[in-house]
């Protein structure tokens, strides 16, 4: 799996109408609208897309760290709506297209459960998976926006409740949700990535994703809306008050919402149409949405992420594969050491609070040099996870530059670890050089190969840094099936956070 | 609607020489003059209209708008950047008018608020008693919200949803949708009486506060949950909070918008929202005036969906269609002061 995920990724779009005199509208965007980069050239209007993370987006826009872009585009504004004083810095909203988020599962495993074509609601999605009758896969809610609004109304619906939910509501439904998550098999920092690392595990049965991604995914899977709703992303182009490109962003908006435009988003991206004159065609199904109601409270959403990470979810099981070699001494090693104390709640922020370690995680710390370093591993406890942090916190802090740089060496012992059944094992491997000691990239491959089938699903994450070899590193990511983080320009605090979405 | 130009007579004869004498007073070179205006968003088409722009350019004007919600026009928004505040009620217009200062408003356009919802909806809930006609008695709606029930709870409903039967509306916080509901709930609950004084507010808001609070997320424009019910239908939106404009409009444009089971309702009783122009400048102030007085705005309005000073317009427009032209039960909003006491205690409860 050959992807690279950039902290940020900007990509400018030619402009097609000499007369826009290098006029640029700069949108602050979701991964999710990636997709429309292609449609966006025929505008003739210059846009320019940086994409970020829904939680990490909606912070800078609320704390006003947005003031370079002239509009965001998420997949939703809702969350960030929640946010003190993010309202006041929204401008024109203006929704473009709309796909909710539902359940597909491969044909087989629909027809053996009796679903297809039949009315199925999220209890019963529920039971069957809290039987383990079958397995999913789901983006972070506190990374992407179809996780999140999955998460929202897998509560809100197995809750009963009628109204949206209270933060009372989320802890009475805790059990249910965490029968139903039990099923899970895949998680994933973004729901484009979670769809390619689908297509490689044959044992996962299916996915919970936007409509528009599934439907993408070429007619493989049997989509199931349930009965008792679905939360459904609109797509807002939301224009910043504090930018004065209005002229720009209104051409884009109404060219978005040409009947034209709107029908070939529908065709080439199987979102529904918001233009109530562009009627959704066929494959699209004919059964009436209903959608379940959002919290309108941040605690509630808040609430709801925290007991997902902390009590829901199967725990993570993390390694880090460290360079502490003596190329890193100085700047470097303290980076390491704050990206790490980062990840241990020192981040107060709402992606920090949701990135650091979680309750019930097996975090392991892997140090090298010319050698593998005596690692350390923290269980993270149920409750109270302070004082095992501050463990983790300190051992970061003690961390040395020196000596040379056998990263294969020390990749083979985390594989060599024992993986056991019931939780998400994956590894982050962070060196800023090449391999000095120790074994080849040829002689992992070749061990790699001969692991057990449980350890080779273990994905290791790459984080390049400094002089990563990125033909190298890449590899390793396509090879373990996990991805490349590119920390060299940003910091690498950030692109641990990042790839918390994916552990 | 010829008629209804006849009937104007002499009225509009001198109205037109006016503006004339406007045009030919201000038309020095091709330049036209900027006019930047906040406005509630669900008056963005007409602004958005090339023949509303074309009229404006008539009398030299380019006007240029930025959306916000009403109540947000009132507090929150920058009314420096702008050259008038076009908030979509009669209270916020009052409330900025005092702030800024401006000597005069104008009310060009009115719009009573409706509900727009479905025919299994109107079905269920005339069984329920709630409906008669295309009235939705206020009163036994807030019974039933009383009562949490149930969509599915409805004996003979067609739409089976376990979320409670409870009207969309914009956030009150933000909106002047929102706030136009509470004018109409407010009245009910005060025992059928204009809220006048902070004890009555007191008194009333908790009783309505569920009302807007269960409904869990609400966007904070207009335009936005009608979209949904547009696009996404009855399960989105099984029936929304609206200006009467909005529904008529997409009903006069017959751009296939309104399918056929879409139907629209007037609480009863309902509440008018009159859109108020307050101008900051003398440009801003001929922007008012044209849109009050010439008969070309008049026109323009009411393609969408706005009532006008001259109630022909609309009348011929709406024959033969769901809208009603008399409305009998129509009560006053509470002033500002008032309004916003209500919407404060409601506010509280979000945090």
């Amino acid at each position: 799996m050959r992807i690279l995920l950039a902290l940020v990724l900007v990509l400018g779009l030619a402009a097609c109408s000499p007369g826009d005199g290098g006029d640029t509208l700069k949108i602050l965007a979701g991964s999710e609208v990636k997709d429309l980069e292609p449609l966006l050239k025929e505008s003739g209007i210059d846009v320019e897309l940086t994409y970020t993370g829904t939680l990490d987006g909606a912070e800078q826009v609320a704390s006003g760290r947005a003031g370079e872009y002239d509009a965001i585009w998420f997949s939703s504004n809702r969350y960030l709506s929640l946010i003190d004083g993010a309202r006041a810095r929204l401008g024109t909203q203006t929704k473009i297209m709309v796909s909710p988020v539902v359940l597909a599962l491969k044909p087989e495993k629909a027809a053996e459960l009796g679903w297809t074509g039949k009315t199925v609601s999220w209890s019963d999605i529920a039971t069957a998976a809290t039987a383990g009758r079958f397995t999913f896969g789901m983006t972070n809610p506190a990374s992407s926006n179809s996780g999140f609004s999955a998460l929202v109304g897998v509560a809100a619906a197995l809750s009963d409740a009628d109204e949206a939910l209270s933060a009372e509501q989320i802890h009475a439904v805790t059990p249910r949700l965490k029968g139903f998550f039990s099923a899970q098999r895949l998680t994933s920092g973004s729901s484009g990535w979670l769809a390619e690392a689908y297509t490689k595990r044959p044992d996962v049965d299916g996915l919970i994703n936007y409509e528009s991604v599934l439907l993408g995914m070429g007619g493989k899977l049997t989509l199931i809306y349930p009965s008792d709703g679905v939360v459904t992303a609109d797509y807002p182009l939301t224009l910043l008050t504090s930018s004065p490109k209005k002229e720009l962003y209104d051409r884009l908006a109404a060219w978005l919402r040409t009947p034209e435009t709107q029908r070939k988003i529908m065709t080439t991206t199987f979102r529904r149409p918001i233009l109530p004159e562009v009627r959704p065609d066929d494959r699209f199904g004919a059964a009436p949405l209903l959608e379940l109601p959002f919290p309108n409270r941040r605690s509630a959403a808040d609430e709801l992420i925290g007991a997902y990470l902390n009590e829901v979810r199967p725990p993570a099981r993390t390694r880090f594969v460290l360079d502490t070699s003596g190329s890193m001494e100085g700047d470097r090693i303290d980076a390491l050491r704050q990206a790490l104390v980062t990840l241990t709640g020192a981040d107060t922020s709402a992606s920090g609070t949701f990135s650091r370690f979680s309750n019930r995680e097996t975090v392991t710390l892997l140090p090298f040099n010319n050698l593998p370093q005596p690692g350390r591993e923290y269980v993270v406890p149920e409750k109270n996870p302070e004082s095992t942090l501050m463990l983790i916190r300190g051992y970061a802090g003690g961390l040395r530059a020196q000596g040379g740089t056998a990263i294969y060496d020390a990749l083979r012992e985390a594989y060599q670890k024992e993986v056991r059944p019931g939780g998400y094992t994956s590894i982050v491997l962070m060196t800023d050089g090449e391999n000095t000691d120790g074994s080849s990239l040829a002689d992992f491959e070749l061990f790699y190969r001969q692991l057990p089938e449980a350890n080779r699903a273990v994905r290791t994450f790459v984080v390049l840094f400094g002089e990563s070899d990125v033909a190298e590193m890449t590899r390793i990511a396509d090879l373990t099936g996990g991805a490349v983080f590119d920390a060299r320009q940003g910091s690498l605090a950030a692109a641990f956070k990042e790839i918390r979405g994916y552990q | 609607m010829r008629r209804s130009w006849i009937g104007a007579g002499l009225a509009l004869l001198l109205l037109g020489a006016v503006a004339a004498a406007l045009v030919l007073g201000n038309r020095t070179g091709d330049e036209l003059t900027v006019v930047r205006g906040v406005i509630g968003s669900e008056k963005k088409p007409f602004f958005d209209d090339p023949q509303v722009q074309a009229a404006f350019a008539k009398h030299g004007l380019k006007v240029e708008v930025d959306t916000a919600g009403s109540r947000d026009i009132a507090t929150t928004v920058d009314l420096g950047k702008y050259a008038f505040a076009f908030p979509s009620s009669a209270p916020a217009a009052e409330k900025i008018k005092k702030d800024r200062g401006a000597t005069v408003t104008f009310a060009p356009f009115h719009s009573p608020m409706a509900v727009a919802t479905f025919q299994p909806i109107v079905d269920a809930l005339t069984k329920a008693g709630l409906v008669t006609g295309n009235s939705l008695d206020i009163r036994k709606y807030l019974d039933l919200v009383a009562n949490g029930t149930r969509w599915e709870d409805l004996a003979g409903s067609a739409y089976k949803a376990r979320k409670r039967v409870l009207l969309t509306t914009t956030d009150i916080r933000s909106s002047n949708s929102a706030a136009m509901y509470l004018a109409v709930t407010s009245y009910v609950a005060n025992n059928d009486d204009v809220v006048s004084s902070p004890q009555q507010a007191d008194q009333v808001a908790p009783k309505i506060a569920p009302l807007f609070l269960d409904q869990g997320y609400s966007e904070s424009s207009t335009e936005a949950p009608f979209e949904d019910y547009l696009a996404m239908g009855m399960g989105k939106t099984p029936m929304v909070m609206i200006y009467e404009a909005q529904y008529a409009a997409r009903l006069f444009a017959a751009d296939g918008a309104i399918r056929p089971d879409m139907r629209l309702l007037y609480p009863t009783p309902t509440v008018l929202s009159k859109h108020t122009l307050v101008p900051f400048d003398e440009p801003a102030t001929r922007v008012g005036r044209l849109l009050t007085e010439d008969p070309e705005f008049a026109r323009l309005a009411a393609k969408y969906g706005f009532r006008t000073a001259n109630p022909q317009i609309f009348t011929d427009l709406a024959k033969g269609t769901q809208l009603a032209t008399n409305l009998d039960d129509v009560v006053e909003p509470p002033t500002y002061e008032q309004l916003e006491r209500l919407i404060a205690v409601i506010e509280q409860r979000y945090l």
